[in-house]
């Protein structure tokens, strides 16, 4: 139980100073994120305290733009899995629990869109509909939603045999208190584990389409975005793209410690495990 | 068994069909290539237009068009490329094994890393080597792959010259796009065996096994191993669909002419051939590799096949 | 484990399906390895327009007429020609005794089959055509005399035959293969031939014996299509490239750094600005459009920026062009007077502008950054939209869809202001979805019947002092051509417009 709660501490800790750091950078930099001066471009890291951690190649401070950069980041990552999960869960119950027409429409569909590779999809309309931070989310909630129709239908169908739903059904207790009394906590788990790997998978898928070329407007600061435009000066200015990346760590790990934690106390049968 | 196998390809066949409608009504959605063809030249009027687009044949219907494309595809004719007039079956002939050979060399090393990794993890569950193990197989999970991928070039290839930085050349050209994608991957699935492992171990037979005194080996390879199979290769199945798309980012990083490369520059120049050919023959091999799980579900759990 | 073990199976059968494609790299004495972003896929000379094609084909070609790296005219398979009936009618004297890589000989029914098959049905399917519609027939007087006969005078005829469309194919092979199967397997009369040809991998040229222009000192010249350019420097710094095309900004400083390598330059062909939606919003008064060139520092963008391998421009052309005014002062950088300017155009500080750019072009990209910096600096609130390349010059632009400003790298081979300036200004050109004026409209139809080369000259540098007097765009700058090359590398020339002639070079 030690290394539980050291899991907690660590992983509550993490996120919670991303998180608040984040959300008070328009009060910590009141404006220095876009402030530009091209004459300290690429100042080094650690050689003076106006840019601690170095300037970018337009001379705007890398601190207060990675600060500032987790809202559209942890936006990004946080919305979109949010509404995946919340989609892909409510689609699940109903497939799983009802079967018949729907669950047949739901399932071809969600192997139509698992013949689809994502970022495939995602160059398309990119390029089709241009980008920005709601779109993208959006794209990502469209591609997800059904890893979590799958794994919660699947949950779904075998729960629905336990003996405990049987019984509430022979009670005459009514379908929806059924599913979200007894069967949404039972298939909770993996939501919750397939929930924090996706925000870190989604941050950094914003960084990889802003590497393809699709991103979002680059004076908004975001983390992906910093890490794909630094990759050119990772041989000559590597602060430009390590200290955004490093962010990113940080936040993934935090998350993940939680989730796991969070794991470990909603799941069943990992808890009733020696 | 017949009437199932039957009924899942039947589906295999329709998921298919689909995709490559949807492909070809997405790819239309905006952009021209005759534009794309003509915009260089110095100046360009209508009709140089409308010549373009008949010489491709982009005058007809939508319909006219798109069964065109799919009667082509039955007869084993993908057509030619809008850019150059290459036929494009020579193009996915050439660039399809290079992606596979890519994409399953990496599942390959990944499961090589995670399923020993894993088993660690789930037997000393909450000790220090779980600990460290979850930790680094974090670390996976924390940067892009292209970011990875130019990391080695630049500790490989540049500051100590062992490794080609691009190109399909043989076996050291393999060495980093395969290693970018294993260890992005076994982060995933660190996590997974250990998961699986750990549901396993909780069982009876397992008790079983070792109360019969055979050895922790045998019974963590042999028993335990064989029974996390199947949520593994079910799972894989799904990832198959995430290892392709990140191929075609890793495929640029490392100029690897795969599939990825192709269907990239196709979306760009709006080669609507070559995109409709390989997002059809991506999309049929994902679905081929989750029939085939399925399958395997259902030689295992009788139950599944009622679906 | 059955699962490995199959897997393990299934990459043995690969890698034996895979082998012959698994070439081993060049990289010998006498081989030249090139790397470049593009594959035109194609080597047919009517079905191209870019300059990845011309980088290469420019060896494995020739035209009637050879632009050398000055950009001076010069006999090529014409020994000499004159201009007669008053432009309309050219006569060339073909040289004798050429044969194309397959034996075909050259002679004047190889030059009447070229231009009939540019300007016939053929040439209709490709973008080459429109660039020759000017010329009306071939005539043929005698085996090595030809006549190029014009419907209307083209000024630019004579330095179009030089390149691209206008390049010589043989006619029976041609005729033979069609364009497709000619694009894979190209058979020219240049220095070089074709030997092998991997789609997006790889095109390999060797000697070909006898040219006219000498022979080449390299034995193989590799050229390796990779698209990104941080891999192009990769292998540059591996040692695995020669040259690489597409060096980014950021990546300079290591290549002057390393002892084995240095960066060529010279003047490039292309002049980027950034364009105003001069029919709606706040751009449609002038004084903004002065304003909001008056706001941003040009010079720091060249030096900070682009490291100062670029020049800033006055007008949409740079200074190597037909039609450049060196009189032509630049507006200097004043942001008291633009916010001053933006004031008496009563424009509400904070109001929102929109810079709309390629999203593939990674160096704009900072640039566009910093401009909305300076703006911002001005009083404005402006924002910077990344485009999908194909949407943006397929729709965005020519529909008209753009915000305030947007991007625009032109710059035509031929080096002539009128390349330029008749398809960014004429009104109801394609790139022109805003700008509607009468009387440049006459400037520009008028220029082009003016045959005295002086004349039209002052003629086009009075557009480009209208175009800057009438704030009609922000000149940006002239970006140099510059490649990053291995010092073993000896004897090249890099030609200001891409296209090298190799036949002087030479590796160690």
């Amino acid at each position: 139980m030690r290394y539980r709660s050291l899991e907690f501490l660590l992983g509550a800790g993490l996120t919670g100073a991303m998180v608040l750091a984040v959300l008070l950078s328009d009060l910590l930099f009141a404006g220095g994120a876009d402030a530009m001066d091209l004459a300290m471009r690429l100042t080094l890291p650690f050689q003076s305290w106006p840019h601690p951690l170095g300037t970018d190649p337009l001379g705007r401070d890398v601190l207060a733009r990675v600060v500032s950069g987790g809202q559209v980041s942890l936006t990004v990552g946080v919305l979109s899995v949010a509404t995946a999960a919340t989609a892909g869960t409510v689609a699940g119950l109903v497939a799983g629990y009802y079967r018949g027409a729907w669950d047949m429409v739901l399932m071809r569909w969600a192997d139509v869109q698992l013949a689809l590779p994502f970022i495939l999809v995602a160059l398309t309309f990119a390029a089709i509909l241009g980008t920005d931070m709601w779109k993208l989310i959006l794209f990502m909630a469209i591609a997800q939603w059904v890893q979590y129709a799958r794994v919660v239908r699947s949950a779904t169908i075998a729960l629905r045999e336990r003996d405990f739903v049987v019984a509430a059904q022979a009670v005459g207790v009514r379908d929806p208190a059924i599913i979200f009394r007894h069967i949404l906590p039972n298939a909770a788990a993996p939501v919750l584990v397939l929930m924090t790997l996706n925000v870190a998978n989604n941050i950094l898928l914003e960084s990889s389409l802003t590497f393809l070329g699709l991103g979002i407007d680059p004076m908004i600061p975001s983390w992906g975005g910093m890490l794909a435009d630094g990759r050119t000066y990772l041989q000559t200015a590597w602060w430009v793209s390590v200290f955004p990346g490093l962010a990113i760590m940080l936040t993934v790990l935090g998350l993940n410690l939680l989730g796991d934690w969070l794991r470990d106390r909603t799941d069943p049968t990992t808890r009733s495990a020696p | 068994m017949g009437r199932f196998l039957a009924q899942r390809f039947a589906l295999a066949v329709f998921v298919v069909f689909v995709v490559t409608l949807l492909v070809a009504w997405a790819i239309r959605l905006s952009g021209d290539p005759a534009v794309m063809l003509a915009e260089g030249s110095s100046s360009f009027s209508a009709q140089d237009l409308r010549n373009i687009r008949a010489a491709l044949g982009l005058d007809r219907p939508f319909w006219a068009q798109y069964a065109g494309f799919v009667a082509g595809m039955l007869t084993g004719d993908m057509g030619r490329s809008f850019m150059g007039g290459v036929p494009v079956a020579k193009m996915v002939a050439q660039a399809l094994p290079l992606t596979l050979l890519l994409a399953l060399l990496s599942l390959a090393v990944s499961l090589l890393i995670s399923v020993p990794l894993g088993v660690q993890a789930a037997v000393h569950r909450g000790g220090w080597s779980d600990q460290a193990i979850r930790i680094v197989s974090l670390l996976g999970l924390s940067f892009p792959n292209f970011w990875l991928a130019i990391m080695l070039v630049l500790v490989f290839s540049i500051a100590l010259g062992w490794l080609p930085p691009s190109g399909a050349e043989g076996f050291a050209g393999l060495v980093m796009p395969v290693a970018t994608m294993a260890i992005i991957l076994s982060a995933t699935n660190v996590r997974l065996v250990r998961t699986a492992m750990l549901e396993t171990l909780g069982a009876q037979y397992i008790t079983v096994a070792r109360s019969k005194g055979l050895s922790e080996t045998v019974v963590l390879y042999k028993h335990a191993l064989r029974n996390c199979a199947i949520p593994l290769i079910t799972f894989i199945g799904l990832q198959f669909g995430g290892l392709i798309g990140g191929v075609v980012v890793v495929e640029r990083v490392f100029n690897w002419p795969g599939m990825g490369s192709l269907a990239f520059d196709a979306v760009a120049s709006r080669d609507y051939p070559v995109l409709q050919a390989v997002v059809t023959v991506l999309a049929a091999m994902i679905v081929l590799v989750n029939l085939l799980v399925d399958v395997l579900y259902g030689l295992v759990d009788p139950r599944v096949r009622g679906t | 484990m059955r699962v490995r073990l199959m897997l393990s199976t299934a990459v043995l059968a690969l890698s034996a399906v895979t082998a012959p494609v698994l070439a081993p790299p060049a990289g010998a004495a006498g081989t030249l390895t090139i790397a470049q972003a593009q594959d035109p896929n194609t080597w047919d000379p009517i079905s191209t327009f870019l300059i990845a094609w011309g980088a290469v084909a420019s060896n494995m070609f020739d035209g009637l007429v050879l632009r050398d790296e000055q950009l001076t005219l010069k006999p090529g398979l014409a020994t000499s020609w004159e201009v007669l009936d008053e432009g309309m009618r050219l006569r060339f004297k073909l040289r004798q005794g050429v044969t194309f890589h397959n034996g075909e000989p050259f002679d004047a029914e190889a030059v009447r089959f070229t231009m009939t098959r540019l300007l016939g049905p053929e040439g209709a399917k490709g973008p080459q055509q429109s660039n020759y519609t000017s010329i009306g027939s071939v005539e043929v007087l005698d085996p090595y005399t030809v006549d190029i006969v014009l419907k209307r005078p083209d000024p630019v005829m004579i330095s179009k035959l030089a390149g691209y469309g206008a390049m010589i194919v043989p006619p029976k092979y041609t005729a033979e293969k069609g364009s497709a199967e000619f694009g894979q397997h190209p058979v020219g009369t240049g220095p070089f031939k074709v030997t092998g040809y991997e789609n997006k991998v790889s095109l390999t040229l060797e000697p070909s014996a006898g040219h006219w222009d000498g022979k080449p000192k390299l034995d193989k010249v590799v050229y390796r299509f990779i698209v990104e350019p941080n891999t192009q420097v990769a292998e540059l710094q591996a040692g695995r490239v020669d040259v690489a095309s597409n060096v980014p900004i950021a990546l300079i400083p290591a290549i002057t750094a390393s002892p084995s390598l240095h960066l060529l330059s010279t003047t490039g062909p292309t002049v980027t600005v950034l364009r105003f939606n001069t029919a709606n919003g706040p751009t449609r008064d002038e004084r903004v459009r002065r304003a909001m060139v008056m706001a941003v520092d040009r010079e720091a963008i060249v030096k900070q920026i682009l490291q100062g391998h670029a020049k800033a421009v006055t007008s949409f052309q740079s200074t190597l062009s037909f039609g450049f005014d060196p009189a032509q002062k630049p507006v200097p950088f004043d942001p008291a007077g633009a916010k001053k300017l933006l004031a008496e155009a009563k424009l509400p500080p904070g109001t929102v502008v929109s810079l709309d750019f390629r999203s593939n072009d990674t160096t704009f990209r900072e640039v566009a950054q910093a401009i909305a910096g300076y703006l911002t600096a001005a009083g404005l609130k402006a924002q910077v939209r990344p485009f999908e390349m194909n949407l943006f010059t397929n729709d965005i632009i020519p529909n008209g869809k753009t915000g305030e400003m947007f991007q625009m790298g032109w710059g035509g081979w031929t080096f002539d202001y009128d390349n330029t300036a008749y398809l960014m200004y004429h009104s109801g050109e394609h790139w022109n979805p805003y700008d509607k004026d009468a009387g440049l409209d006459a400037m520009l139809e008028g220029q082009r019947r003016i045959a005295d080369r002086g004349e039209r000259e002052k003629a086009l540098q009075k557009i480009a002092n209208f175009v800057a007097d009438h704030a009609l765009e922000l000149p940006l700058y002239n970006v140099d051509t510059y490649y990053g090359v291995n010092r073993r590398v000896k004897g090249l020339v890099v030609p200001p417009d891409n296209r090298f002639r190799l036949i002087g070079t030479s590796v160690e």
